[in-house]
């Protein structure tokens, strides 16, 4: 029987249950005060718990309080959360080596450490989940958070005490505990009452050989708890608030709250979902022997919004607080079925100048207000339900030896690697790897030609990462890790026309698609291919492409935004090469990729020709860090772009391709 | 000055027999040389990075002194006299890459607070015998001058972000030197937050990380030494510690080791001025 009997562990035992999970081989973190707070730390014995200790916390606030009680968890929420110990806060990731030409990297993967967790609340029990969720979503999961997660023990203790800044009870995570924990406990002054949650639990409890509860002690628990739930009330109304938040993503109320904002990342930091981070890379002083660490990183800090260029795709604070609060309260329920806040009301307390989330959320997306129209679909593959976890396996590293270099132009050039890896040698049009050079940033690099013995990368150096991977010769190594992301869905394709629009190093994720295309010519109708490039130096691959201008089975047009004396083709913006075609847009399926502009003019010029938006794919550049959907760095409204694209269709991103800010 | 990079991306390092070896300088101005010598906290590495460049100027490690060029400067220190003024222009005329170090250099320092008030009075207050004291009437960061390529932040720098620095110089990657608030730092290490649990102002949430977040970690509040962050929202920071506090109080606590730069100057100015400029002697010797 997995939930047994309610038992009853009186005060002074509760060294026993402490006893019992170091038999079991567990490290204890429980609750503990240290620098005027409760925080979550190594706990050897029941002794070092907050005993007597409440809390008081307001927006921007937090005060204990020694009330002289002989209860040990009155003090409500310390500021950690739990996070700490599932996805901590520094992970290394690879080790990685260079001698010479030679090129190793390998994935750190230590093992994780067995842990109980002690004094879990019913609001962080959901915080756990989702977070689990978001960490194991999509086709690869995060290693590291499975295993920690998996090996750790919880014992929950419902709330015998709230603080105004609680509202578990509007995102209905609490404070009642039901389920996700190996035991649930409550406490009273002489001691607590405690029933198992999981097998293990249950084997836990047997061992300890307690006297059942009496009926009255499992009362005073329930009303304990009752009473906790109508002192916080329902201070959010949840009802319709993803579409609320949706309808409101130009509200004024963004740039009124950027002004108090600090945009410090505090609220991020406290909170026990948010899970987002970057990759710190150190080495020796030559570079010869790298590390890669993952740490907490927040999509309040500028720098998370950077990419290549120093371009910056947020800019600004209040996009910055739109970005959080709409994927806490919006776009989580498109990406993982479930909203992401669990109302710990921690990011209300420890933000220092107290900014309301509550408060916020009535104002931005106000009950009356709109809730409609939707700007985007759902994605793809929402509503990850927990028994759709994915089997994680640490991250490969695949060394790979360069062939050839073939310089395209000034600041781009092809490498040829050389490979027997058959997932890489499986890899699809569209699809992008990581490119591992030790000491070096990895940068996401869209695959340029797919052949049997290996992959074509066509890189253009845009800083000292990509400047060092195009500056390498034969003979040298690289590590990629991928395939990556979704392709070019080429099947959609089949029996249609087919338009490919390139814009300047655009045209490499592409070549793929038209080699594919030409491999199989007959069962595609009209193929298209119309290539733009700044100027006639930058056009790519031009052998290649001038060899296809010479075939019947296909049209290839180009031009150049500015032409030199040498330039006897067209000039202008490359959406001109069909502006006065002659062909219907209905039977089109349009390939698309260059700079985000390009694309945007590209896809108002095609769905003005009739071509149908859900045809019209492209492919689009974000700071991919991680390549799964767990690092947060290349969100674009409900979807993540390494993982949910980078191909996309145009009627997929909805409003969500172009808006600014997001 | 020509954009140039010191060694070329991907090449590999240069060791002691490469005759390429980067000239580094390492030069002062108005400062207590405490950046420069946290070259030498690098200790267990220091050799090894000597191996790898050519010190040609460092008054505090080597009597070898140089006129330049140099690949790299690093310049301590404000300019805050007339030569200084004439001595940078010329070091940044030999120099490809001018990288500013520590909070004098690169936001004025603890000296620069003397701006808001009249030289004579300063001079007077704090020498006997000021006959001899030459000095601009600012102290002022060494951008206001002459161009710079990069900056290390800090009151001293951190040796971490040096070593960092000098990595990336030598490998041709790009220096992780993060812009981002020091609040990062103190939530990564598990640091409680001093403003919120204990009231301490702290000027962590507009102050650039890169220090460790030493300040809070011993229960203090952050006071600003790597000065200023991206997006530093100092109005909205005064303005809540002004719920509790006067406005020379909140004057002061912006007035520390970056008041000089914007937006802590502008956030001082808003509030009259850094405290002090009614100085009870001065007062008492106008009478």
């Amino acid at each position: 029987m997995v939930t047994g009997a309610t038992c009853f562990l009186p005060r002074a035992d509760l060294d026993r249950l402490f006893a019992a999970l170091r038999a079991d081989d567990r490290t204890i973190l429980g609750p503990a005060v240290s620098d005027g707070a409760v925080i979550y730390d190594e706990v050897a014995s029941p002794a070092e718990l907050p005993t007597g200790w409440e809390s008081d916390t307001e927006p921007g606030s937090y005060r204990l309080r020694e009330t002289g009680s002989s209860r040990a968890f009155d003090y409500v929420l310390p500021v950690t959360s739990w996070k700490r110990y599932t996805h901590p806060a520094f992970v290394p990731l690879t080790r990685a080596r260079r001698d010479g030409s030679q090129v190793e990297v390998e994935a750190v993967l230590d093992p994780p450490p067995r842990l109980a967790f002690v004094g879990v609340r019913a609001c962080e029990i959901a915080a756990l989940d989702i977070q689990e969720r978001a960490m194991r979503a999509g086709p690869i999961g995060d290693a590291d958070h499975a295993g920690r997660r998996d090996a750790a023990l919880v014992v929950a203790m419902e709330c015998a005490a709230a603080t105004s800044t609680c509202f578990c009870t509007s995102m209905g995570t609490g404070p009642e505990v039901r389920q996700g924990a190996d035991l649930i406990a409550s406490e009273l002054d002489e001691g607590f009452v405690i029933r198992s949650g999981s097998a293990t639990g249950a084997a836990m409890l047997a061992g300890l050989d307690l006297e059942p509860a009496d009926p009255a002690q499992v009362e005073r628990a329930a009303a304990q708890v009752a009473a906790v739930r109508t002192r916080i009330g329902d201070p959010v109304a949840v009802e319709g608030l993803p579409e609320r938040l949706r309808a409101a993503l130009d509200s004024p109320r963004w740039e009124q709250v950027a002004e108090r904002c600090l945009a410090c990342a505090n609220c991020t930091l406290v909170c026990p979902t948010c899970f987002c981070t970057s990759v710190g890379v150190a080495s020796d002083l030559d570079g010869q022997e790298a590390t890669t660490e993952r740490h907490w990183d927040s999509c309040f800090s500028l720098g998370f919004g950077r990419v290549a260029g120093d371009a910056n795709f947020r800019p600004k604070v209040k996009d910055r607080y739109r970005q959080w609060l709409t994927h806490k309260f919006s776009t989580w329920f498109d990406q993982f079925g479930s909203s992401g806040c669990v109302g710990c009301g921690r990011c209300v307390a420890w933000c220092p100048v107290g900014i309301d989330v509550r408060e916020e959320l009535a104002a931005i997306a106000p009950v009356e207000g709109p809730r409609g129209p939707i700007p985007w679909p759902p994605a793809p593959d929402a509503g990850h339900a927990p028994a759709a976890l994915t089997v994680v396996a640490p991250a490969r590293h695949v060394t790979t030896s360069v062939v050839a270099v073939t310089q395209e132009t000034a600041n781009t050039a092809t490498l040829r690697l050389a490979t027997s890896d058959a997932a890489l040698l499986a890899a699809r049009p569209g699809q992008f790897v990581m490119v591992e050079l030790p000491a070096f940033a990895a940068p996401p690099i869209s695959i340029s030609r797919i052949r049997p013995d290996g992959l074509d990368l066509t890189i253009r150096s845009a800083g000292p990462a990509t400047a060092a991977i195009v500056a390498l010769g034969p003979g040298a190594q690289v590590a990629l890790r991928g395939p990556l992301g979704r392709g070019w869905p080429l099947e959609s394709a089949l029996g249609h026309d087919v338009v490919i629009v390139a814009g300047g190093v655009g045209l490499a994720p592409l070549r793929p698609v038209i080699e594919a295309v030409l491999a199989d010519r007959a069962r595609y109708g009209a193929v298209r291919l119309y290539l733009g490039a700044r100027t006639p130096a930058d056009r790519l691959f031009t052998a290649e492409m001038n060899a296809l201008a010479g075939r019947a089975d296909l049209e290839v047009a180009e031009i150049v935004d500015r032409a030199g004396p040498e330039w006897l083709g067209q000039v202008g913006i490359v959406t001109h090469l069909f502006d006065h075609a002659t062909w219907n847009g209905d039977r089109v399926t349009a390939f698309v990729c260059g700079p985000e502009r390009m694309m945007q003019a590209t896809a108002a010029a095609l769905t003005g020709r009739g071509v149908d938006p859900a045809a019209i794919w492209l492919t689009l550049e974000r700071n991919m860090a991680c390549g799964v959907g767990t690092c947060g760095h290349c969100q674009l409204g409900p979807f993540f772009v390494c993982r949910d694209g980078p191909v996309f269709s145009i009627a997929e991103l909805g409003t969500a391709f172009g808006r600014e800010g997001l | 000055m020509e954009p140039q990079q010191l060694i070329m991306p991907g090449r590999r390092s240069p060791r002691a027999d490469a005759p390429n070896r980067p000239r580094i300088g390492i030069v002062k101005f108005a400062s207590c040389d405490g950046c420069q010598l946290t070259l030498l906290d690098l200790e267990d590495e220091l050799l090894a990075v000597a191996e790898r460049v050519d010190l040609v100027e460092f008054a505090e490690a080597t009597s070898r002194r140089s006129m330049g060029p140099f690949d790299v400067l690093f310049v301590e220190g404000s300019i805050s006299t007339a030569e200084q003024v004439e001595e940078i222009v010329r070091l940044r005329a030999v120099s490809h890459r001018l990288i500013t170090i520590g909070a004098c250099a690169t936001a004025g320092g603890i000296q620069a607070i003397r701006n808001w008030f009249e030289l004579d009075e300063v001079r007077d207050t704090v020498y006997p015998g000021p006959t001899y004291v030459e000095s601009l009437a600012q102290a002022r960061p060494v951008s206001d001058f002459v161009a710079v390529d990069g900056e290390l932040r800090g009151c001293p720098i951190s040796p971490a972000q040096l070593r960092e620095f000098l990595v990336s110089m030598v490998t041709g990657r790009r220096a992780q030197l993060p812009d981002e608030a020091v609040c990062l730092e103190c939530k990564r290490r598990g640091v409680v937050c001093v403003a919120v649990a204990d009231g301490v102002p702290c000027l962590g949430p507009v102050t650039r990380t890169g220090c460790g977040a030493i300040c809070p970690a011993y229960g203090r509040g952050c006071y600003g030494c790597f000065g200023p962050r991206e997006s530093a929202n100092t109005t909205s920071l005064a303005s809540w510690f002004s719920d509790s506090r006067s406005a020379p109080d909140v004057a002061r606590l912006f007035s520390g080791f970056t008041a000089w730069s914007e937006p802590f100057r502008a956030t001082i100015d808003a509030r009259g001025g850094p405290p002090g400029q009614a100085d009870p002697r001065e007062e008492s010797h106008d009478a």
